[in-house]
């Protein structure tokens, strides 16, 4: 098992009501696994919602996959200005 | 109270002029085209009539006013280095000798600021700070782009406009307000939405382009042109408590394109989700910052970075993209 800190920003942050938490997963798990996983905790809030995944503060592909400690950050765009 | 450069040399009969500053200073810096007498010790209160006092960047003279409550005794505003400048190139720059003093900045930075023209797309809660605060700090040129009217749900953060404003077109209402700041910046008002028709010809002239719009797709549209005309583009971005900002397109590093490629999807603006006014503030000035500091040459941190800042905790994370 490996443990991850999820932070989570703007939509994330209200569709999961936490600014960030900690998950143990499967050792080899990727982060667009544990973004399907966020996901269906959110229970739709998220649905049309692109995230942009960053792996400790830097832009990673979705496939790439999550080491034990790792800090993943879930980014969507935003509209407001 | 204080004087100017300008004001100094329209009106230096009236005065006797103390340069206060060491004297390394005085002969590294010399003030040619004035009579200076050197401060001694008990010099200033024995002096009678009115005399202006002159230290390097005009404040160690105003504080000296203050401290030793000295009458009919003016600071001179931006000190030495302001009247250097206003002697060899007839420019008076001590408005902004506080900024001028920055060893970073200097009056080179100010020189360069005041040469450079930057275009706001959107003149709402991020387009009033942008343009304020680019504006006082002496920026030369200034291209407001936006079709929208003021209505008064705005009002709340998009303090440029007023109650007299509402129904006015919001490049109009903000070139007022940014007037009465500073009457120097040449305002040029597009009172239409930035298209694929004009975008191109008012952002190639500009060394600068905000995105202070409220949409994704006027942003991926803005982001083309900067690409295409090699201007680079400041990013801001806001969602409730949350806002975003990104230096993008700086000799090719990564633009908004890279940074969120996905089209638009369900995304809520400041409108439907909601938003204080001191978010936009914040967020604002600091895409005003980054601005400044790829005009004066300052090498801007959020360049391939991603701010985001929460107002709620204010915490800071920085992504590289």
């Amino acid at each position: 098992m490996i443990k991850i800190k999820v932070k989570c920003f703007s939509q994330v942050k209200y569709a999961l009501g936490v600014d960030e938490f900690v998950i143990e997963l499967n050792a080899g798990t990727s982060a667009s696994e544990l973004e399907q996983k966020i996901r269906s905790e959110a229970g739709g809030k998220l649905d049309g919602i692109s995230l942009r995944i960053a792996v400790n503060q830097k832009y990673m592909p979705n496939n790439i996959e999550l080491n034990d400690g790792d800090e993943v950050a879930f980014i969507p765009p935003v509209q407001g200005g | 109270m204080i004087l100017t450069p300008k004001e100094l040399f329209e009106r230096q009969s009236e005065f006797t002029v103390i340069d206060v500053r060491p004297k390394s200073q005085q002969n590294e810096f010399p003030m040619d085209g004035i009579d200076a007498i050197i401060s001694k010790e008990g010099l200033i209160q024995k002096i009678e009539g009115k005399k202006v006092l002159v230290c390097q960047f005009g404040i160690v003279t105003e504080g000296m006013i203050i401290e030793q409550n000295l009458k009919d005794t003016f600071s001179l505003l931006g000190g030495a280095q302001a009247w250097i400048e206003f002697q060899s190139e007839k420019e008076d720059l001590s408005q902004w000798s506080r900024q001028t003093v920055l060893p970073e900045f200097g009056l080179e930075g100010q020189k360069k600021l005041l040469n450079a023209s930057v275009a706001i797309v959107g003149l709402g809660g991020l387009g009033c700070p942008v343009s304020q605060s680019l504006v006082a700090a002496g920026i030369g040129k200034l291209i407001l782009i936006d079709g929208d009217h003021v209505e008064l749900s705005n009002l709340h953060r998009q303090p440029l406009h007023g109650m007299n404003d509402i129904g006015k077109k919001k490049v109009h209402s903000a070139k007022k307000s940014l007037t009465h700041i500073n009457s120097i910046t040449h305002i040029e008002c597009v009172e239409d939405y930035i298209d694929e028709s004009n975008g191109l010809g008012i952002i190639q002239k500009c060394d600068i382009v905000i995105d202070a719009t409220d949409n994704i797709q006027t942003r991926q549209l803005i982001d083309q042109i900067s690409k295409q005309s090699n201007v680079p583009m400041i990013y801001g971005g806001l969602y409730r408590w949350e806002g975003q900002v990104a230096v993008l397109n700086v000799n090719g590093s990564p633009g908004y394109k890279e940074l969120f490629p996905d089209p638009p999807s369900g995304e809520e603006t400041c409108a439907d989700a909601g938003v204080l006014g001191m978010l936009p503030g914040i967020i604002g000035n600091i895409q005003a910052l980054e601005a400044i500091k790829i005009i004066v040459g300052i090498k801007p941190d959020l360049m391939g970075k991603l701010l985001i800042y929460d107002g709620k905790n204010h915490s800071t994370q920085i992504i590289n993209i």
